[in-house]
């Protein structure tokens, strides 16, 4: 399936790592993304200025049309990138539906060049929507009377399967004045069952509001639409029902095309995406749900009962005698200066003893009785 | 808290401070071995008669007493599929880390969502009427975390498809 960003970030590291490069850089780099997307990039250190960038895809396109090869005006749009710094290699490397040549010394300096190489990376998308973009454009709004005549003589006649992920295959129909997609929707996870059915019954309820009436209809359903009867048991066999989208002929016009493949390419990663936040939402509530929890609990235990009520005390009687800074600095002085008149004053002057002048009252020794029968002790026989 | 909730948790927290008079009492069975009865079970004359408390069908509580420990098992509302999802994952998610509540217990009792194993010891360690109180509490957080959860997921799906149906236009 496709991905949510047109460009695929590894491709397009590497081409601006060879691109900017001060030295001459030898590349033969060959990765997968999305399980089903391969790519393979070489550069020589013979010649700089050369790249080779070969890509294909998982197409098992059945029905009317068969797209194993990438069509001519696929070819059209993918130059258009960049006259004079793209070529097609015929035939393409072998095991890769395209490969393309990149001139890097055609390439214009600055900005330019870094739009161009974000271009160049989304070229999987550009070959993805340019497919459904053809199939929509073949099975045009004009021939609805044809198209109702096959629907009533049979069924499976203008009913195309799309598989650009093993796992995840779609269906496009014609019925009249409009073209359904149907998403069968399966996922391996109780919950993301659960979560995903949540979001598709709130799809259609906001799909049939007034506001969205620009919007296609949506329609989701436990059982497969009679369109596809006939259709594989393993593709029809499905645990969270089917999507279905009606595209009328206003979706399909002008730049609307481009969003509306799009966003039914994109439809699959759309749900996972949305299943994943939700899922991660869920995990963090609950986790600062637990710590509140445990916090709780915390404070049921006795032994920090003492230190908080000391505190507590503390606090209160803080909070009591409370004084504004600047009085309590004035109340210091006027205290320090009242003991050192009083001292002045005093006739008899000994050092060391000045803390004991007014306190002589309080001063108390302690008294050692003499009484043996006082002892804490008594002799053992 | 709602009048009926009240009612019930009111309930649930009379029994529990009926029940919750425990004692350090060592095992009948094996000498110096010191073990819950309640979960043991091993002498009836140590054990009290269990008592089940119900809102509903769906929402229950059974408090299992004997002479050292106290056993809580509570069954939450499961009103439909997400809740039911949510339920599992949050309390499951608790359970798994049982050792930072210290009085829950890894496994719940068959046919309760989660249970609090309560021993002489927590009592010792704990005071009683806030150890009953964070019970009342948790069972109340649980309800509150649920629906919580469940508008969120909903609110958040609506949000989405919106967005998505937004860039059809």
């Amino acid at each position: 399936m496709a991905y949510l960003k047109r460009s695929s970030p590894t491709l397009r590291e590497t081409l601006l790592k060879i691109y900017c490069a001060e030295k001459p850089v030898e590349i033969d780099q060959h990765f997968y993304e999305f399980g089903s997307i391969q790519y393979h990039i070489k550069c020589s250190v013979s010649d700089t200025n050369i790249v080779y960038v070969s890509t294909s895809t998982l197409l098992e396109t059945q029905g009317t049309m068969t797209l194993k090869e990438i069509s001519s005006h696929t070819y059209e749009v993918i130059k258009q990138i960049a006259v004079g710094v793209i070529d097609i290699v015929d035939p393409p490397r072998l095991g890769f539906q395209l490969t393309l040549k990149l001139h890097l010394d055609n390439m214009p300096s600055g900005k330019e060049a870094i739009k161009i190489i974000t271009s160049i990376s989304e070229i999987q998308a550009i070959i993805l929507s340019c497919q459904l973009k053809e199939m929509l454009k073949s099975l045009n709004f004009q021939d609805d009377s044809q198209a109702m005549n096959n629907n009533n003589n049979n069924n499976n006649n203008r009913l195309i399967r799309i598989v650009y992920h093993p796992s995840e295959p779609f269906y496009v129909f014609k019925q009249p004045e409009k073209i359904t997609a149907v998403f069968p929707m399966n996922f391996r996870d109780k919950s993301d069952v659960v979560i995903a059915t949540s979001f598709f019954q709130e799809l259609v309820e906001v799909g049939n509001q007034k506001e969205m009436g620009k919007a296609p209809q949506c329609s989701w359903s436990p059982v497969p639409p009679y369109q596809l009867r006939g259709e594989p048991v393993q593709d029809l066999t499905i645990n969270s029902g089917f999507v279905s989208f009606d595209i009328t002929s206003r979706h399909v016009k002008g730049k609307r095309l481009d969003k509306t493949v799009w966003n039914l390419l994109n439809f699959y990663a759309y749900v996972k995406y949305h299943i994943k936040c939700s899922r991660g939402y869920i995990q963090r509530r609950m986790r600062k749900r637990m710590d509140s929890l445990v916090k709780l609990l915390n404070n049921t235990s006795l032994e920090e009962e003492v230190p908080q009520k000391e505190n507590g005390r503390c606090k209160y009687i803080k909070e009591l005698v409370k004084v504004p800074k600047g009085k309590l600095m004035m109340k210091h002085r006027f205290k320090e200066m009242s003991r050192r008149v009083k001292i002045s004053r005093f006739r008899i002057k000994m050092n060391g003893c000045a803390r004991f002048r007014f306190n002589q009252r309080w001063i108390s020794l302690p008294k050692f009785s003499t009484n043996p029968s006082n002892k804490s002790y008594t002799k053992l026989d | 808290m709602a009048n009926p909730l009240r009612l019930y948790l009111a309930c649930i927290k009379n029994t529990l401070e009926a029940a919750m008079c425990l004692q350090n009492f060592p095992c009948q069975e094996v000498e110096r071995h010191n073990k819950p009865e309640v979960e043991l079970k091993t002498s009836p004359e140590l054990l009290l008669n269990p008592v089940l408390i119900c809102r509903n069908e769906a929402e229950k509580c059974l408090i299992e007493t004997s002479i050292n420990s106290l056993r809580i098992s509570l069954k939450v509302k499961q009103a439909d599929e997400l809740e039911n999802i949510l339920t599992k994952k949050f309390l499951r998610f608790l359970s798994m880390r049982a050792e930072a509540f210290q009085v829950l217990r890894r496994k719940p009792v068959q046919g309760y969502d989660i249970s609090f194993l309560i021993t002489n010891y927590h009592c010792e360690e704990m005071q009683k009427q806030k150890l009953i109180d964070f019970i009342i509490q948790f069972m109340e957080d649980i309800e509150k975390e649920i629906s919580e959860l469940k508008i969120s997921v909903n609110t958040r799906g609506r949000l989405v498809a919106t967005e998505f149906l937004k860039q059809f236009m």
